[in-house]
């Protein structure tokens, strides 16, 4: 730092601006007011997108469910014009319809059917659970998860089996009296899914790691309200042991919610569930399909046509032919706004299974709405910074110009005793982004202050990243070359004798 | 040393045209040192500028140290100037607010090797000042120092690069009488001990009396060109 302060044009540059200290600053004060406003533009340009991001991921905007199964409500005359999904579906009438009358399934895997003979020995008959393998309906595979990865858009997969099941504090063949035991769900699912699910936060321990689930461990996560039930609220259950279909399953970490405004609740399906990988669930239910899979997309707008790749996908790799639907369901926010929305489940299901692109005019539209409103702001900002920017740089021109004149015989006697042009303009050129860069980190400071105020004052989350400083900066040098350069390579090219004699 | 051959300078003043050299041919030998003298506006001015490459002819061949230099490009002009001519102005022309120091030392930022390392500058840049015995006020500002000192500053400035050849434009209009011999003995001593080639111009005949060699231009051209023999000693007044 010291020998680069002697370096002579260093040095020269520095007596130089010291000698117009006044108009030094004032015209660093004018790159600084641009800095800033880049600066704070990036800052509320980052937030503003960060935060409806996570408004969308947090409401599931960008994720879509596959659901194995398709099921549709019943057809009769009237429904006939809002139905037009083909004729396939009467010849897959399937025996549970006379258990159901109001829904029809479309398609079914034999696996999915409680009343089907198997085979092999159910996997109630073999862990001794009544309730284990109840209700697993399954069409989907792990290379179907494995090939949705592949797509294009897509965030993060994660395949998922669903089950209820009632835990167990201690051994029930133990019959000590002392057993706790709650109904809860169970998922089986990815390691995927802490990703997924934003809002969650770990009260203790962790979720299970790649490795547990490619051994199949049995290791759980528990939803803090089956937590609650179990080991009493305020306990760390983290490290002891529960039992599920008569097994014991270690206890590895406690999950709930990230935000005041979701709260654990019995019967959530969220933190009044357990979690393990889904290769355990595989494992000892004995099964090799997935009732779901869950996809976020890496942007929110992008959910229709990544539905629509999906779809595609399924239907090649399940080997559907053009006229039989879908033996799976797409479920986005959309759909399911709508059939938790006080809707008649028969009609929710009618118009979610007829129009397929409903959500691109109601929270897909919302997302992009917000993401243009952010694209205003920032617009606006960038103009704004322009424009101080412009100014800031035609001052560092004003000032640099009136350098070169002021020191024109100085130029001269340097270009007499050997300076080249390019040693000249060097020497201006630099002085031009000495005044710029300065401005510059005066500006970073004044931009990052100024974020954290809008953070403060106007509740609107900022983001300040190393990347949006190294840009600012940046900017205020190149600025400084780019207006520094004319007065410059005018100085470089006066005249020796003509620069002697002017005074 | 020097060869200028029918060496003619125009200037365009609006439609006129100003014939300030109008062929002048001339040869100095290494070591020589001439003086110039003549009426004003007569062209000593314009001719020592292209003798010091800060300036090119309209025609003529100007030939230093067997190299043609009177069609190089401007960076070479440069080179010319910082590696083998020093320069010294009547008006001093040194940087203010900078020590006498800095001033000579000048010349070494710009060197073909780059600058020249910080110790090594200061090194020579005394020793340069040492020759015009001003040592003592390395670290004086300009406007800290008499005219003489200053004009011996920028006579140090012009010997740093250790030219071959000094030029000097009018070194003594600007002091007095007593001063003025100062500078010329300093001057007769760096020819006679260095054997630096040295080209002074003056307006007073005793100043360029030290020369030992004199020549009169009048309108452009070369009126007369003598050999002093037996150099006048300073009459100090
Ligand atoms: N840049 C220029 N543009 C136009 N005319 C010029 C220029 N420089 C010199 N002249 C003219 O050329 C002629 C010679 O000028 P020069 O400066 O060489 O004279 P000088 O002998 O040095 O005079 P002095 O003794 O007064 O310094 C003069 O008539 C002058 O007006
Ligand atoms: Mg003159």
């Amino acid at each position: 730092m010291k020998k680069f302060l002697r370096h002579p044009v260093v040095d020269t540059a520095i007596k130089a601006l010291s000698r117009n200290r006044l108009q030094t600053v004032l015209t660093m004060l004018g790159i600084a007011v641009g800095v800033a406003t880049v600066l704070a533009m990036m800052a509320v340009g980052a937030g503003a997108q960060r935060s409806i991001e996570q408004q969308v991921r947090a409401a599931g905007l960008n994720q879509i469910t596959i659901r194995a199964g398709n099921w549709r409500p019943k057809v009769t005359e009237s429904d006939e014009a809002v139905a037009h999904q083909g004729d396939a579906r009467e010849s897959l009438r399937h025996p549970l319809d006379r258990l159901n009358d109001d829904v029809l399934p479309i398609a079914f895997h034999p696996e999915d059917d409680p009343m089907e003979k198997h085979d092999h020995p159910t996997a109630r008959q073999r862990l001794g659970d009544l309730e284990a393998g109840l209700g697993s309906a399954a069409t989907m595979t792990f290379d179907d998860a494995e090939a949705l990865r592949q797509l294009p858009g897509v965030q993060y997969v994660a395949g998922g089996i669903h089950e209820n099941v009632r835990v167990h504090l201690t051994d029930p063949a133990a019959r000590s009296g002392q057993d706790k035991r709650w109904f809860t769900r169970m998922h089986g699912t990815d390691v995927m899914m802490p990703s997924i699910k934003r809002a969650w936060a770990f009260a203790s321990g962790r979720f299970f790691t790649e490795r547990e689930q490619d051994r199949g461990a049995q290791v759980v996560v528990l939803g803090q309200v089956v937590a609650d039930k179990l080991f009493g609220a305020g306990a760390t259950p983290v490290g002891r042991e529960v039992m599920l279909w008569n097994q014991a399953f270690e206890v590895i970490g406690v999950v709930t919610s990230a935000t005041w405004v979701v709260q654990p609740a019995a019967g959530d399906d969220q933190f009044d569930a357990v979690y393990m990988p889904y290769t355990t669930t595989q494992r000892l239910l004995n099964l090799s399909k997935l009732n779901d899979i869950t996809v976020t997309a890496e942007s929110s707008g992008d959910i229709s046509r990544l539905s629509r790749e999906i779809t595609k996908l399924l239907r090649v790799r399940h080997g559907i032919g053009d006229n039989e639907a879908d033996d799976f369901t797409l479920i986005t926010q959309a759909t399911k706004a709508l059939t938790t929305g006080g809707l008649p489940p028969s009609v929710a299901r009618a118009v979610a299974s007829n129009v397929t692109e409903l959500e691109k005019v109601t929270l897909e539209q919302l997302a992009l709405t917000m993401e243009r409103a952010s694209r205003t702001m920032t617009w606006l900002l960038a103009a704004v910074a322009a424009v101080s920017l412009l100014v800031g740089g035609i001052g560092i021109m004003n000032i640099t110009l009136l350098s070169v004149t002021e020191r024109t015989r100085e130029i001269g006697l340097r270009m007499a005793v050997g300076a080249r042009g390019k040693d000249v303009m060097r020497q201006f050129l630099f002085e031009a982004v000495v005044i710029s860069a300065a401005g510059g980190l005066a500006g970073i400071l004044v931009g990052v202050l100024a974020s954290i105020g809008i953070a403060r004052m106007l509740q609107w989350a900022t983001v300040v990243s190393p990347l949006s400083v190294a840009l600012a900066f940046g900017i205020a040098t190149a600025v400084g070359v780019f207006f520094g350069w004319y007065p410059a390579r005018r100085a470089s090219k006066l005249d020796p004798i003509v620069a002697l004699r002017r005074d | 040393m020097i060869g200028v051959h029918d060496l003619a300078k125009q200037y365009h003043v609006g439609d006129h045209v100003v014939h300030a050299l109008k062929g002048v041919s001339m040869a100095v030998a290494a070591a020589e040192f001439v003086t110039i003298v003549g009426p004003s506006g007569s062209g000593k001015s314009t001719f020592m500028h292209i003798l010091g490459c800060l300036d090119r002819p309209t025609t003529g061949r100007y030939v230093l140290n067997g190299r043609d230099v009177s069609t190089l490009p401007p960076d070479e002009l440069a080179r010319v100037r910082n590696e083998t001519i020093g320069f010294v102005f009547q008006g001093f022309n040194l940087l203010a607010r900078t020590s006498a120091l800095e001033n000579v030392e000048l010349p070494l930022l710009y060197t073909r090797q780059g600058v020249v390392k910080a110790s090594e500058r200061r090194d020579r840049a005394m020793q340069a000042l040492e020759a015009v015995g001003l040592t003592d006020r390395a670290e004086h500002h300009p406007n800290q120092l008499s005219g003489g000192q200053q004009q011996r500053v920028a006579i140090a400035r012009a010997l740093v690069t250790q030219p071959a050849l000094l030029l000097a434009d009018e070194p003594t209009g600007n002091l007095d009488s007593a001063t003025s011999h100062e500078v010329m003995e300093i001057f007769a001593r760096l020819s006679r001990d260095r054997g630096i080639t040295i080209v002074v111009i003056t307006h007073e005949r005793d100043i360029a009396a030290y020369g030992t060699r004199t020549v009169d231009f009048k309108d452009g051209l070369i009126v007369s060109d003598k050999t002093n023999d037996a150099r006048v000693p300073a009459q100090v007044g």
